[in-house]
């Protein structure tokens, strides 16, 4: 580790997230571990009816519930942004201005496109109603710093605030610049995380005539199948995860529990293609290695990965060769893919990932891979699936990779806080 | 021009904006004081009022606008239309 690295610890004391399954971390939580898949058919109402099979649609929502009144246009990416943070913030127990000075929060909410729906709405206004039908108040309602302006503006938080736009790496970047934030003093909470609403039929389109989407499944909550031979895609999916994180010793203070604690990140460029992974898995390599040593940690120690594994054919071999060149073939860690049950959030599925790392670490479970039935040859790993296995481990790698090359590895650890639920 | 035809235009316009007009008067002011309009929403008012009666708002008029009544907004309105007729007229 560096001589500079290391200032402060970072822990995460609150948890949010709205997907397929549900409004909740510890109820998808439990969901996961239960082997439980939330992907469904889109219903006749869904604007994705007839344009894909399958899809992980996360509950309704009330804009009046998150927003103050009289805002409009705002797009489902964000009122999902505001639905998790509010559940991560009353969870963490913390109170903005009370208990912390607002000057020292800071918020970092990603998103790989923004609010492409209500862009998508706008075109079509403006297409059937001529120009003047285009409203200003898309601009706030779609561009994906927003999430994290609303965010700062529902809880007067002052500090710094950003918005990764890493495509399937953002919600797992902006964790990374929460840790940076703690670990180098300039904030002593961070308001993290990442949300996508891309279920509308131009977004959907695109990644299906990109061929990366799974196809021809009849049961939905069979589609999405990690590492498995039969896997052809995966399942675009909306929702969002936040987590406050919280400086250790500030949290200690206020005598806040914690799931876990961020010890490290690793982020690495395959420089390679725009949407392709390099073959060989070298980037996954780096991000992963580079997490580790930012923790200070062997690989030895890692007890669990939970994988990108989305249930591409090229994606998953990349990234289990990657995990055995990191960890070798024998006695490494356990790996699972959620998105087997969640789908992909992209920008939000990062964030989403690292709070299921941060409920494997306070529960001591680990959740399986849905639908993994027949483990494909070159994807060798030691998988749990069938039934959640119970761990006992002291650390966990998250990976996210994305479109363009983006590759990020979060390094959690048992809390050095007292425990939160210790199921 | 009516000013009761670009009273009702406004208060439509508001309304399709998610406004509550129930108890709007003449005398409501567009801002703080009254319907409180962002400056999104008198922009989008602007440009709808432009669209149908032929005006036209400069930017640095966007502050200005914010400041008055619904009846002055009307006034301005009718105003402008007319002499952009008298303008066509006389050209």
């Amino acid at each position: 580790m560096s001589p500079t690295a290391a200032r402060h610890g970072a822990t995460v004391t609150g948890l949010g997230t709205f997907t397929s399954l549900g409004r909740g971390a510890a109820e998808m939580f439990d969901a996961l571990c239960s082997g439980k898949s939330g992907l469904t058919t889109p219903p006749a109402a869904h604007l994705l009816s007839g344009t894909l099979d399958v899809a992980g649609i996360a509950p309704d929502l009330d804009p009046a519930e998150v927003l103050p009144p009289g805002e409009r246009m705002v797009d489902r990416y964000a009122l999902m942004a505001l639905a998790a943070a509010a559940d991560a913030v009353a969870d963490s127990g913390l109170t903005i201005g009370s208990d912390v000075d607002p000057t020292r929060v800071a918020v970092v909410l990603s998103s790989g496109a923004g609010g492409l729906t209500t862009y998508e709405e706008q075109a079509h206004a403006r297409r059937d109603r001529g120009p003047t039908a285009v409203s200003p108040y898309l601009l706030p309602g779609m561009l994906p710093n927003m999430a994290a302006a609303r965010v700062a503006i529902k809880y007067g938080i002052r500090g710094w605030s950003s918005a990764m736009a890493t495509a399937c790496s953002a919600g797992a970047h902006a964790v990374v610049e929460a840790a940076r934030l703690i670990r180098h003093g300039e904030a002593d909470v961070v308001i993290c995380g990442g949300a996508e609403a891309p279920l509308n039929p131009t977004s959907a389109l695109a990644f299906k005539h990109a061929r990366a989407l799974a196809h021809g499944w009849e049961d939905p909550t069979a589609a999405s199948r990690p590492f498995d031979t039969g896997r052809n895609g995966f399942v675009l999916a909306e929702g969002a995860g936040v987590l406050v994180v919280e400086r250790t010793d500030v949290a200690d203070a206020r005598g806040a529990a914690g799931y876990a604690d961020l010890l490290g990140w690793g982020v690495s460029t395959d420089a390679y293609k725009p949407t392709a992974p390099r073959p060989d898995g070298e980037g996954a390599v780096q991000s992963m290695r580079s997490a580790l040593a930012c923790g200070g940690l062997a690989p030895d120690d890692i007890g669990y990965v939970n994988a990108h594994g989305t249930a591409t054919k090229l994606g998953d071999i990349a990234e289990a060769r990657a995990v055995r060149t990191v960890f070798g073939t024998d006695g490494g860690p356990a790996v699972s893919g959620t998105k087997s049950m969640t789908g992909h959030l992209l920008g939000g599925a990062g964030a989403v990932e690292a709070a299921v790392c941060a409920l494997a670490l306070s529960t001591g479970r680990l959740p399986p891979t849905h639908n993994l039935q027949d483990v494909a040859p070159d994807c060798e790993l030691d998988h749990v699936r069938g039934a959640a296995r119970p761990s006992g481990t002291e650390a966990v790698l998250s990976n996210s990779f994305a479109f363009g090359g983006h590759n990020v590895s979060l390094l959690l650890g048992r809390a050095h806080t007292r425990s939160k639920r210790g199921r | 021009m009516q000013k009761d035809e670009v009273t009702k235009f406004i208060l439509d316009a508001l309304s399709t904006m998610n406004y509550d007009v129930s108890e709007v008067s003449p005398d409501s002011p567009l801002g703080p004081s009254g319907l409180d309009l962002e400056s999104l929403s008198v922009a989008e008012i602007a440009i709808q009022i432009e669209d149908t009666y032929g005006v036209r708002f400069e930017e640095d008029e966007m502050e200005s606008l914010a400041l008055l009544t619904i009846s002055g907004l009307v006034d301005e309105v009718v105003k402008r239309a007319s002499a952009a007729a008298t303008a066509a007229h006389s050209g």
